[in-house]
Formats: C-alpha cells, structure tokens, sequence
C-alpha cells in the first residue's frame, strides 16, 4: 500500500499539471483577497464573521484540489495509463485507496499554499488599512486547521468522483458546476439542504456562522460523509467495471 | 512445467455483440505464439480478459495457474502492451517507468537498465510528448520488462514500427524466447509475424479457427509448387511414386499439387533430378490466413 502511495505521489510530481493548478490557485486567491480586502468598506471588515469570512478565502484552495483530485484518476483514464497501472497493481481498491491518500495529501499542500497566502496578504491589508484584528486565537485555529483538512478533503472528493465519472472533461465540468453553481443555488433556494452541500459543509467547518451553516462538528461530519459516499461507489465501480 | 496460460471457454458479450465465444487454448512455456485475426476479431478483448482488465462474461483464463489478479505481484512473472501510446506526454519515459516500478518495489537501477535494453537511454528524461511512435512501441516494451516477466504478452507491436523497428523486435523476441520464456504477440497480419512465432492462434469472430505450429499451417498451404528440372520425366515418375498429383506447367516444367516446397525438394533429391527452379505458387500463407478467417461461421 505504502509502495502504491509512492507510486501515486510521484504520477502527482512527475507532470507539470499540478504545478499549473497550484499557480492558478495562487493567482485565484491574490486576487479574491486583494479584491475582498481592499474593495470593502471598513466597517464590513470589522466584525469577527467579517474577519473570518475574509481569511476563509484560503480555502478557494479546495476546488484546485478537487481538480488534481480529478485529474488523478481522470489523466489515467484519458492518456490510457490506467492499462499499465493496473496490470502492476491489479488491485483496484488498493490503486484507489492510495490515490485517495495521495490526492489527500496533495490537497493538504494546497491548503497549506493557500491559507499561507490568503493570511499574509489579507493581515496585511487589514494592518495597512488601520483595521483591528479581532479574531480570537480559536477562530483563527479553526480557520487554519480545519481549513486545511476542509481542502484535503476536497481533493479527496475530486479523486471519489473521478473515479465514478472516468471522462475527464465530463469530471472537470461536474465538479464546477458542482462547487460553483449547485452548491450556490441550493443553499441560496433551499438552505436547510443546501448546507449539507460539501461547500457549505466546508463554511461551516472553518467556522463560519451564516445563517443556516451547520456548527463545525456537524460539518466535519457532512463533509466526511461526502467523502466516504463517492469514494464508496468509486470503489464499487472500479472493481466492476472493464478498462478498455 | 504446466501450461503459462490456460484460456478455458473464454466468452465476452458487449450487449447482444459477441466479441470473444467460447476460446479455449493453452501456451507452453518456452514458445512464441501468434494471435492473429482481422481487426475486430476479439484478440485484445481476449487478451485484456486475460490480463484481468475485463471481466469474461463467461469461461475464465489463467496465467501461470491463476486469474491473473490474483497472481503476487503479477508484473515480476507478466509483461504485458496493450497499446502503444498508454503515456502521459508531459511525463518524462524514465518517470512513467519509475511510476510502474515504485509500485511493485523495483528499484530505479532496474528503470535505468530496461531504459538501455531498449536503448532509450538519451530520450530517458524527455518528456514522452516528443517521442516518435517508434520510441513510444520501445518505452512500452521497456515497461513490460521492468519486472523481468517469464511471460510477453504484446498487442499488435509492429503497428507504425518502421522495417529497421520490426527487425529490432524480431531479434528481440527470439532472444527473449530463447531464455526459456513465453511469448504471445497478437497481429492483424500474419507475415508481420510468420517469421518469429513457432505456433498460431487464428481468430475469427471471436472463435479459435485455427491452432497449430506454424509448420502445419504452412503445409495447409494449398496451393502448387513450381519445379522446373531438366529431366521432367523422372521426376514426374518420382511424384507418382509419391502420390503426388502434377500438371506439366510448360515443356521443362511442372506443377506439383498440395506439397511443399520442401516436399518436393527431397523428392527430387532422392530421384537424384538436379532442380533448375523450385517455387511455392498460388494460396500464400496470407491468403490461407484471409480465407481462414473469412470461412468463420458468424
């Protein structure tokens, strides 16, 4: 299991594609932070909920894990390397239990990009603008850290659902319209399900308190749960399916 | 020794398609079989069944007496291309091996001496993106041997390999073989591979139309032998004598019915007739091979 993991963690290193997420992430969060920092008034930075919403942009990193989480899957798929993955590894629960591993720890390196970025550059903006850093040690351990496992999780959640959707394009369009529309709409139109979404779940982990969010606890459960969920059919579809 | 492959009424559906029905064959160690048919014909099905990339709808196939799934660490007694371009182009060759390798605990020293067997040592850390499809056949091959398998399993190797290529692979082959190994190398034209296998699988339709060394399949070659001697006469007794029919071709020569060239060859040679010109004429391996594989039953 160990040796698949490395197996994996080196397909992660040995392409540029990951590289070109995590420069896009960055740019991502530069400008989000910059924008939500220094387009909002003074007053819409100063509460706690305020603050918190503003360092919890780090956790945009969770979408460009979601998609190397896809890509490890998908890429096999569409380059035909799964043929020789799984002729060296013909378990297929144990190939995708190390990509999920894999993929989780490649989340937690964005994460740690991430909430790196988005915290210099948003601490810098508030201390620039004369705003008191009202965050109290708790919040700002729940942002990092449960930020963190929030992102690992997401890319845990790309490589479930590349294994459930093997077309790459088709996975890639999922998880947008997914993370970025449904999610939305959802908790926008019917919130009392629409904090369930794994979106929303992530809000609620790193503590956010909008209205309808579920507690930390309960997101961390939600969330756990959407990870477990896909990677479950993934499993089952794996080890049924043919690869042509 | 058992058999290294045991195909036992291996049957795959597609829908109401029938892709492979009821095959059933064996490989013995040391041998370099042909699998062979046209396109379509149910040979990569058959093989990736084999290789435990598809599930058979029915029959079952083992390698080395068991699925291949469930062989311990299947890529140190297998090596197996199922198609020649099965990389990522933005990974270099020596790490799309080293991705393989890793996972069965072959270490890189092994990565770096397959790289050199197949002589990719230059192209190693370029990314496989710039490679000419005869380096991709190569890279493919090189990941085969990483685990220094007793059995090859290759579909279709010579597709886009160019005639120095094709040479290259043959030798190969033969050498591999030669150390007691197992070879199966399916093809879609039997002279790609009539001068290195000594046995051939025929499929048609997804049914075996044909298993036999390849020296029985060439004596089903039906058609004439041309020889032309200066004494016609005797020879022509001689043929009689061997039960072999013969039609005068022109004044000094003849045209021997199902024989061999070589058939005729020694027959002439124990009549002590001194041959001018011995040649093999009509039905070509190839021809028997399109008339085999059209005659199936659908």
């Amino acid at each position: 299991m160990i040796a698949q993991i490395k197996a994996e963690l080196l397909k992660i290193r040995s392409t540029r594609t990951t590289l070109g997420l995590l420069l896009g992430m960055v740019a991502l969060i530069l400008l989000f932070a910059l924008l939500t920092g220094l387009l909002s008034s003074v007053s819409g930075l100063s509460t706690r909920e305020d603050q918190r919403q503003l360092f919890s942009l780090g956790s945009l990193s969770g979408i460009f894990a979601a998609l190397a989480g896809v890509l490890l899957v998908t890429s096999e798929y569409r380059y035909g390397t799964i043929r020789p993955t799984i002729l060296f590894s013909p378990d297929r629960t144990r190939v995708l239990a190390a990509k999920l591993i894999a993929g989780a720890l490649a989340g937690l390196l964005f994460g740690v990009v991430g909430e790196a970025l988005g915290w210099a550059i948003d601490y810098l903006v508030l201390s620039g603008r004369n705003i008191t850093f009202v965050l109290s040690g708790g919040d700002v351990a729940l942002l990092t850290l449960a930020g963190l496992a929030g992102v690992a999780a997401w890319a845990a959640i790309g490589v479930g659902l590349g294994a459930i959707i093997r077309n790459q394009v088709g996975a890639v369009i999922t998880l947008l319209a997914w993370g970025f529309i449904v999610d939305n709409l959802l908790f926008g139109l019917v919130p009392s399900v629409g904090r369930f979404t794994p979106t929303r779940a992530q809000d609620g982990l790193v503590g956010l308190t909008m209205k309808h969010l579920l507690a930390p606890g309960p997101s961390a459960v939600v969330l756990f749960v959407w990870v477990a969920g896909l990677a479950i059919v993934g499993f089952a579809l794996s080890a049924r399916r043919d690869i042509n | 020794m058992g058999a290294v492959v045991v195909a036992e009424s291996l049957t795959k559906h597609f829908g109401s398609l029938v892709a492979v029905d009821d095959l059933s064959f064996q490989l013995e160690p040391g041998t370099i079989t042909g699998f062979l048919g046209p396109n379509g014909a149910g040979k990569t099905t058959t093989l990736r069944m084999m290789l435990g990339l598809a599930t058979p709808t029915s029959g079952r196939a083992l390698v080395f007496e068991q699925p291949y799934a469930q062989l311990d660490s299947p890529a140190l007694r297998v090596g197996a291309v199922l198609e020649a371009t099965d990389f990522h182009p933005g990974r270099s060759g020596r790490d799309h091996l080293r991705t393989l390798s890793r996972a069965v605990g072959v270490p890189d020293s092994r990565v770096d001496e397959v790289l050199a067997l197949v002589e990719l040592q230059d192209a190693a850390r370029r990314r496989v993106k710039g490679y000419s499809l005869g380096m991709r056949q190569r890279l493919g091959l090189a990941a085969a041997l990483l685990g220094e398998p007793e059995l090859l399993v290759l579909d279709e190797p010579a597709n886009g390999l160019d005639p120095e290529g094709v040479r290259w692979l043959r030798e190969f082959l033969r050498t591999f073989a030669s150390q007691g190994r197992t070879v199966l190398i399916s093809s879609h034209v039997l002279a790609e591979v009539a001068q290195t296998v000594d046995q051939v699988l025929i499929i048609s339709r997804g049914q075996l139309v044909v298993e036999s060394s390849l020296e029985q399949l060439t004596a089903r070659v039906s058609g004439s032998v041309r020889v032309r001697a200066a004494d016609v006469a005797t020879l022509r007794q001689a043929l009689a004598d061997a039960e072999l029919s013969c039609t005068p071709a022109n004044d000094s020569a003849l045209l021997v019915h199902g024989a061999t060239s070589e058939r005729v060859g020694e027959i002439a040679f124990a009549a002590g007739v001194p041959l001018h010109e011995l040649v093999t004429e009509g039905t070509s391996l190839e021809e028997i091979f399109l008339e085999l594989t059209a005659q199936a039953p659908s």
